[in-house]
């Protein structure tokens, strides 16, 4: 599985604005009611599945890294959103260190194949640093996607 | 000591984020070396997202790897995360 599969451009922020998890959460997932990919009138329930998620323990699973997730009946197909944050947010990582780097995963909840594939194709990239740093600094948008694009068709 | 281990992923969900965050975390707190290997992948116990990057689905086969010191206990607490109901809340 690829990254380019679920990820639309539109989708893709290199200045998310929230300063905290919450926030955050929300604008990840407006980035997928402005790329199409889910409805407006379900984004409060999508909110609050991913909220229930962190709930049960936090997906910023360190590195700078943040992976909110959620599987739901309102999702049919796996989407992706991608944020940068240049300040950090506080995620309540478990190293806890503030997260800089937010991958946002909805899948549809009849499935578990997809989901944990979608998983490990994001780690299987983001655990190298030089990839992080360079999402980092990235100034727009389109640089971040460029970025995603390039690794991930040069990676196995 | 070096121990090795096969285990059966049976919980329906696989191995995913919340008990490999489990798993890490209880592998951090010990000395040991700790590894994980699902066919030709091999991955640091101690990295989230090297277990993530496994995509360990209902029935996989993964071998679990310990050595050091304390690999005895390391390996018993692991095996039972590996093994275990991976959707129960911990």
């Amino acid at each position: 599985m690829k990254i380019l599969d679920f990820l639309k451009p539109a989708a893709v922020t290199a200045n998310l604005e929230s300063t905290n998890k919450k926030d955050a959460i929300e604008e990840l997932v407006d980035l997928l009611v402005k790329s199409d990919d889910i409805k407006s009138a379900k984004k409060k329930d999508v909110v609050r599945s991913v909220l229930e998620r962190e709930g049960l323990g936090s997906t910023g699973i360190g590195q700078g890294v943040a992976i909110p997730h959620s599987k739901s009946p309102l999702i049919k197909d796996l989407v992706g959103a991608f944020a940068i944050s240049k300040k950090g947010i506080n995620f309540e990582s478990l190293d806890g260190k503030p997260a800089h780097i937010f991958f946002l995963l909805l899948a549809s909840s009849d499935t578990t194949g997809p989901h944990l594939k979608a998983l490990a194709r994001i780690s299987r990239l983001l655990k190298d640093k030089y990839f992080r740093d360079a999402l980092i600094q990235a100034k727009t948008d389109k640089e971040v996607y460029e970025i995603i694009a390039r690794e991930d068709k040069t990676r196995d | 000591m070096n121990i090795e281990k096969k285990i059966i992923i049976k919980s329906k969900q696989g191995l995913h984020a919340r008990p490999a965050a489990l798993f890490v975390q209880i592998a951090n707190k010990f000395e040991s070396d700790i590894s994980v290997k699902k066919g030709k992948q091999l991955v640091n116990g101690k990295s989230i997202m090297g277990i993530l990057m496994l995509a360990a689905e209902q029935g996989s086969v993964v071998i679990l790897k310990v050595s050091g010191r304390d690999a005895n206990e390391a390996m018993n607490e692991l095996e039972k995360i590996l093994s275990g109901d991976l959707d129960k809340p911990f």
